[in-house]
């Protein structure tokens, strides 16, 4: 089982007009079931959000790209099934991953203390640099709302965790808190070259040769 | 000699296989549409969708049936019902009705409502209109579920009640009153009796609000309700002179306070019905079931597969009437949403007309139809009779437009009706004819025959604790609304409620399991075809699940799916060395992407109209059938899966693309048929159902050396089966020296040393002569076999490697093929000669 999300990604040659540096990071989304793990990926994958989105099995992969200053930032996105009897399967979604959204419901208060378990057991078990962020989802249903957003302010801040509440639904926050994790996330080649995993290496030399230019660098 | 036209006539062109619709408006909901979720609210006409499903399991000599509900655009909902006969009204006023009719018409409304009341159901809005005389004289009442699929009238914006026939109490409780009392009815059938007895209709000439305030006046009356209707239509003579039980009868339903007025129980049993109440008991036997050759429900799918089509014909009726989109502009618009200014459209009233459909196109494609095909023959000795039965149709045609044929089907729902009916003998006639197709009509019924399901289910069911909380709810709670929700079926309330019922029950029937996510995807394909019948989806998850995925719902049950995972690679290498190669260097493993295949036997995965015909020939295989569907799926995508790195392949799979079911369907029998047992045979599959023989028990080995083993292994008894073959589709690969092989071998095998092979480089040129014919090989099974010295994972990774097709390994080496030795032949090179 230990290898399984965590491969070597083979470089393509690049092509085309060069671009500044490329970096791929692994994310991975935890929490439990329902809080909208699913929904915030595809928002900020593919824009969208349906109502009646299906419950995730096992997990699911998606990628995006997002551009920050000069440097074309991609992320492979592990979506995670959030039932607790699935955690058996988490470990090799989070190994090796450079960062991770934990995700609650704000309406629910014990999603959120499920939050605080994953935070802690990634503290322990994911790779020490990883970069977590809290995300408090929902946030389109602020009148029902059971977590203050202060008390997981708090909490967020004891353990150095980026915080927003964010709704798939109405897209607040969505692409504000992958930024603010790319932003996080080390960019320059000794800091990623630290990862020993190999993982989320600098793929494109962009001095050497040109890459394609990221759909979204626009 | 028959007459065709006749007979056929007989069989088909009864009366009782009318029918016809009525459509109305389902509320919309107003300004605000998300619910407390935060999603949006379900569209009431979905919520009458599954609320009426129930109706349709009614069946009795005096209530139209039930056939179908259709929704429409801008929530309008079509009711489609059997309907014969004339309404009651158009008899009134013609001196039809003798007192011994008037009884036995009130014997049988009577007897309806019963039925109705046992359920729970209110009629509310029985009238002269809606009840139907036939041609013998019975009555049948129509559209008696309107109010029960409305939710007691909350789903629509017109009020369901019959002026003149309705109880007092109606009026008093207020348009938002709770359900009505079933004694509510009690009193309509006391009005309806009334005027067949005065024999015309009551306060003809009143206008509408006159009429009801005549209804509330009765409340004040201190005679009987009967008499004082009778003295102010100057009939007080036929009062006077009516027979004292019918009398009596009419004056105990028009019994003015609800509490005190009889329930429809205590009716029936009256001594005035007598005659007709014996009439009625036929003697029936408890063994044989009633069996008709097919229902009106078949009939109705018939009209369907013909062209019959509801919206159309109400369309053409003018029941259905579009209007320009600009005449239902409001003129304000308020910025919470509320609506200024637009006329009340007089198509959210109710609008009672009833459209019969024409049933010329049926009877025109089953013209050529002949008795025999009424009349199925399955047992038969005589080949010449079976042999002169040559079928009509050509069973080769693709899936689809045999599913659509109408003469086909015709011929398929006979058939299977049949053999339903004889269920549980003559299962294999109904599992060959399954073979052939399933007709989607009455798929539910033949999964559960195929599921072996048994006669009491139903109560096993009803004792089941499905109420208890307990701390799998919130899972179950929240994946409901999140399972195959595109379906009318589950996204219905009714749905909703049903699908946790079936999750609880199993969770709580099953304590060595616990509910993992995807048991309710699993559950949905039995919902969906059993919708009626809660218990029959419960007996069919509960017979699916030991079959086919034993132990899978285990808390802990990574070993289970692990064996099944690489048993899955393995599969796919026997077969597709190419494909199994490119995605063990990608990395591209089982367990990141088709854990929900198999747990949920594809049922996340694809949706219900493709896991219904998968599942048709699944339940036709054994548990290994799964893998050989996975395999197919890769196959399908093969050439892209070929052309992709790691990132590519699993976003392929996190959004699957479109799969030909069909096209995997078929590539799954295939390999499922030329695959030896064992190398698909699995530990933990149920022996309940698969017997494991001493010589398939390949038990002896861990998941740990499972996993690390690319090529599957094979039983000796497979091998001598292969071997005694006339296919001749086996090459066995001896390993191990010469010394000991041309001491002894088998008979077909060749020699390539184990220590001759030089691993590091792969080239399959190395080899030589038996190189290249393994190269060549694509329909042979190449058993490696060895003995202790050598190592048998090296080797046939080696030929893997080299893609080579089809290689296994003999479990238990040459040792094993030499215990077996009566039944094969062996060389002995050594001394030249056979054995
Ligand atoms: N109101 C609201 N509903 C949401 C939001 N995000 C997700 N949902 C709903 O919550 C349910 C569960 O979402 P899903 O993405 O499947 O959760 P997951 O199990 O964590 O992946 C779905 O019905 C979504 O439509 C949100 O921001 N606001
Ligand atoms: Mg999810």
């Amino acid at each position: 089982m230990e290898n399984m999300a965590t491969r070597t990604q083979t470089a393509q040659r690049p092509n085309g007009s060069a671009q500044g540096k490329i970096c791929q990071f692994k994310l991975v989304l935890l929490g439990e079931s329902a809080v909208g793990k699913s929904s915030l990926v595809l928002r900020f994958v593919k824009g969208q959000f349906h109502e009646y989105q299906e419950s995730t099995i096992g997990a699911a992969f998606l990628t995006q790209t997002v551009c920050l200053d000069d440097t074309t930032v991609k992320f492979e996105i592990w979506d995670t099934a959030g039932q607790e009897r699935y955690h058996s399967l988490a470990p090799m979604y989070y190994r090796g991953a450079q960062a991770a959204i934990v995700v609650y419901d704000i309406t629910n208060q014990d999603t959120f203390g499920r939050a605080k378990t994953w935070v802690k057991e990634l503290q322990r078990q994911a790779s020490p640099n990883i970069v977590i962020a809290l995300a408090g989802n929902k946030q389109d249903l602020a009148n029902k709302r059971m977590v203050e957003f202060e008390e997981a302010q708090n909490y967020a801040d004891e353990n150095t965790l980026l915080f927003m509440e964010t709704s798939a639904k109405t897209a607040m926050n969505v692409n504000d808190i992958f930024l603010a994790i790319a932003k996080k996330l080390p960019r320059n080649e000794q800091a990623s070259g630290a990862s020993a995993s190999g993982q989320g290496r600098r793929l494109a030399e962009g001095d050497t040769g040109a890459r394609a230019a990221g759909s979204c660098c626009k | 000699m028959y007459n065709k036209e006749e007979t056929l006539r007989k069989l088909l062109k009864q009366d009782e296989y009318n029918f016809g619709a009525i459509t109305f408006f389902a509320k919309l909901h107003k300004g605000d549409t998300c619910g407390s979720n935060g999603l949006p609210l379900t569209p009431n006409s979905i919520i009458i969708y599954g609320q009426a499903q129930s109706l349709k399991t009614f069946t009795s000599p005096y209530l139209c049936q039930y056939l179908d509900i259709i929704r429409g655009k801008h929530e309008r909902t079509v009711v489609v019902s059997q309907y014969c006969g004339k309404p009651l009204s158009e008899s009134i006023g013609k001196s039809q009705f003798q007192v011994n009719d008037i009884k036995r018409i009130a014997f049988q409304i009577i007897t309806a409502l019963d039925i109705l009341h046992k359920k729970d159901i209110v009629h509310r809005n029985l009238s002269t209109e809606n009840i139907l005389l036939q041609h013998d004289g019975n009555i049948k009442l129509f559209n008696y579920g309107l109010y029960h699929m409305t939710c007691n009238g909350k789903l629509v914006s017109f009020p369901i009640l019959q002026l003149i026939y309705t109880a007092p109490e109606v009026y008093l409780a207020g348009p938002n009153a709770t359900k009505s009392s079933c004694r509510s009815d009690i009193w309509s059938l006391g009005m309806i009796l009334v005027e067949l007895v005065l024999d015309q209709p009551l306060w003809a000439n009143l206008k509408l609000g006159q009429r009801i305030r005549k209804v509330l006046s009765m409340i004040h009356s201190n005679t009987s309700v009967f008499e004082r209707i009778a003295r102010e239509h100057n009939c007080f003579e036929v009062y006077e002179n009516l027979d004292g039980g019918l009398k009596e009868f009419i004056e105990n339903c028009l019994t003015v306070m609800t509490k005190d007025r009889p329930h429809s129980k205590d009716l029936v049993n009256k001594n005035i019905f007598n005659e007709f109440s014996a009439a009625n008991q036929q003697p029936r036997s408890k063994v044989i079931k009633e069996f008709k050759t097919f229902t009106i429900a078949d009939f109705y799918h018939w009209w369907q597969l013909a062209g019959g089509d509801v919206l159309q014909e109400l369309k053409k009726q003018g029941l259905i009437r579009s209007s320009p989109p600009i005449l239902s502009m409001p003129s304000l618009v308020l910025l919470d949403g509320s609506i200024l200014g637009q006329e009340r459209n007089p198509m959210t009233l109710y609008d009672p007309r009833v459209a019969l459909m024409p049933l010329e196109a049926l009877y025109d494609r089953l013209k050529d139809v002949t008795v025999t095909e009424f009349y199925p023959l399955f047992h038969c000795n005589s080949k010449i009779i079976k042999n002169s039965e040559t079928n009509k149709y050509d069973i080769d045609l693709p899936l689809i437009i045999r599913e659509k044929n109408t003469e086909y089907q015709f011929q398929r729902i006979i058939i299977f009706r049949r053999l339903l009916h004889s269920y549980p003998y003559g299962i294999d006639f109904l599992i060959s004819a399954a073979e052939i197709d399933i007709p989607p009509w009455l798929r539910g019924e033949i999964w559960a025959a195929i599921l072996r399901i048994k006669g009491d289910y139903e109560n096993e069911y009803l004792l089941i604790d499905k109420e208890t909380p307990t701390n799998t709810d919130r899972q179950i709670e929240v994946d409901i609304p999140r399972c195959h929700q595109y379906n009318e079926f589950l996204s219905s309330a009714e749905g909703h409620r049903k699908l946790k019922r079936i999750l609880k029950a199993w969770v709580h029937k099953n304590s060595q399991y616990v509910y993992w996510q995807g048991l309710d995807s699993l559950t949905a394909p039995f919902l969906f075809l059993n919708f009626n019948n809660e218990a029959l989806a419960f007996a069919c998850l509960s017979s699916f699940v030991p079959k086919y995925l034993h132990k899978f719902f285990l808390k802990d049950n990574s070993t289970v799916i692990q064996e099944y995972l690489a048993k899955f690679s393995q599969l796919i290498a026997f077969h597709d060395p190419v494909l199994a190669n490119h995605l063990y260097e990608i990395n591209f493993i089982p367990e990141l992407f088709a854990i929900p295949w198999f747990l949920t036997m594809f049922s996340h995965v694809f949706p219900l109209h493709k896991i219904l015909h998968l599942w048709d020939k699944l339940l036709l295989g054994d548990s290994s059938f799964p893998l050989h569907i996975g395999l197919s799926v890769l196959t399908q995508l093969r050439a892209r899966l070929l052309s992709s790195g790691f990132n590519e392949c699993i976003l392929l799979f996190s959004d699957l693309p479109e799969v030909d079911i069909e096209k995997c369907v078929k590539l799954s029998l295939e390999t499922y048929k030329n695959t030896p047992k064992s190398i698909t045979t699995r530990l933990h599959q149920n022996e309940e159902y698969y017997p494991i023989t001493k010589d398939f028990n390949i038990s002896d080995i861990s998941t740990r050396e499972l996993n690390k083993e690319r090529c599957a292994r094979i039983s000796t008894t497979d091998v001598v089966k292969l071997i005694n073959d006339l296919k001749d589709n086996i090459v066995i690969v001896d390993i191990r020296n010469p010394t000991q092989y041309n001491g002894c071998a088998s008979e077909k095998s060749i020699n390539i040393p184990f220590s001759s092979v030089k691993f590091g480089e792969v080239g399959i040129e190395s080899l030589g002569l038996h190189g290249n014919m393994l190269c060549n090989n694509t329909e042979k099974n190449v058993v490696v076999v060895g003995s202790e010295d050598t190592d048998l994972t090296l080797f046939p990774k080696f030929l893997l490697e080299c893609n080579v097709h089809r290689v296994c390994v003999l479990h238990g080496g040459f040792d094993s093929l030499l215990a077996a030795k009566p039944s094969i032949s062996f060389v002995y090179h050594d001394r030249n000669n056979v054995h």
